[in-house]
């Protein structure tokens, strides 16, 4: 069980991937911009933060480069409808861990948690692995 | 100005590809096949728009838009009928809606919807072209299609390409549309780098 920060402005991904993460037990914090998401993150010191890109106030990209100037050790996995290479490759570039498209599919989560938690790992591409 | 049969056979092509990843995403969120119809590609000038679209409805629909900014720009935009809109809400959430009741969460809802579409869409193109466009935080609006490309104050000689595909959820006896906007100088930018890249691939 781990305490998982859900970054997001939309309500519908949020109870999405709440329902998804309760069953396995974890907490969940919830922060629905990126400013709101780096003050919880000092507060509820979370074990992983999954991350929305496109956000009103704060985005995605900001969050990944404030956190990496506090150089967090907080694993961020990116959840995000925008399926551009580029934008997968800036986020890896920013320090996100692992890049996931919406709608996520919750084995695919479960798996990219667990992944992040226990061991490092490179990449787990959706976009790749359902194009190439 | 006038579209060639290599532009609008790339336009409608791209918009194939985009719209068939978006259909796979919304198939994958509302557990139900989606069936596509050819997309519509024509070029108007902002005159035409306001003076009136043949062959859109008047309809009011629930429409969530989405700006896109990068080697052109323009808008995407996913429409309902606000009947459609209620149905497809309450087939995410598993709440029955009544057709007026667009409250927050049914907003917020359509709006993500929209997101994730409009996202396959455009993201679609933007590989494509090996580019990169960013986005702006998609909004939810109620409104007649020719409303929305009026109120964009376009000059009157400006020319734009509407870009329309046709979805139905037949589950859900359930249609929209997914709608692209360019004009002025994005909208040469946007023909350009397709022409270029069918060009190349060609």
């Amino acid at each position: 069980m781990a305490q998982i920060l859900i970054v997001d402005d939309a309500m519908l991904s949020r109870l999405n991937i709440k329902k998804m993460l309760k069953k396995a037990g974890h907490d969940i914090t919830e922060a629905e911009n990126g400013r709101e998401a780096l003050e919880k993150v000092v507060v509820n010191k979370p074990d992983c933060i999954l991350l929305d890109l496109v956000m009103p106030e704060v985005d995605g990209f900001e969050v990944l480069k404030s956190l990496r100037a506090q150089r967090s050790e907080v694993p961020v996995i990116v959840v995000s409808a925008d399926i551009q290479e580029s934008a997968q490759k800036h986020c890896m570039e920013l320090g996100a861990k692992i890049f996931l498209n919406k709608p996520v599919k919750e084995q695919q989560l479960q798996e990219s948690i667990a992944a992040v938690l226990n061991e490092p790992i490179k990449a787990c591409d959706e976009f790749d692995s359902n194009t190439n | 100005m006038n579209l060639t049969a290599t532009q609008t056979d790339a336009v409608q092509e791209l918009l194939n590809i985009g719209v068939g990843r978006a259909a796979s995403m919304l198939a994958d969120m509302i557990q139900s096949p989606i069936r596509l119809q050819v997309p519509f590609v024509k070029l108007f000038t902002a005159k035409e728009i306001k003076a009136g679209l043949e062959g859109f409805d008047q309809k009011i629909k629930a429409i969530v838009e989405l700006g896109f900014r990068g080697p052109f720009s323009g808008t995407a935009a996913l429409l309902f009928p606000t009947e459609s809109a209620s149905k497809l809400v309450a087939a995410l959430t598993g709440e029955e809606l009544e057709d007026d009741d667009l409250d927050a969460l049914t907003v917020g809802t359509l709006t993500e919807v929209g997101n994730i579409v409009m996202n396959g869409v455009m993201g679609s193109i933007s590989n494509f072209i090996e580019g990169h466009i960013e986005y702006t935080v998609p909004t939810y609006i109620e409104d007649t299609v020719e409303s929305i490309l009026a109120a964009r104050n376009s000059a009157d000689e400006a020319n734009i390409l509407l870009a329309q595909a046709r979805f139905l959820i037949e589950d859900m006896q359930l249609e929209g549309d997914i709608m692209l906007v360019f004009e002025g100088d994005s909208l040469n930018a946007f023909l350009n780098a397709i022409e270029l890249d069918v060009t190349n691939e060609g």
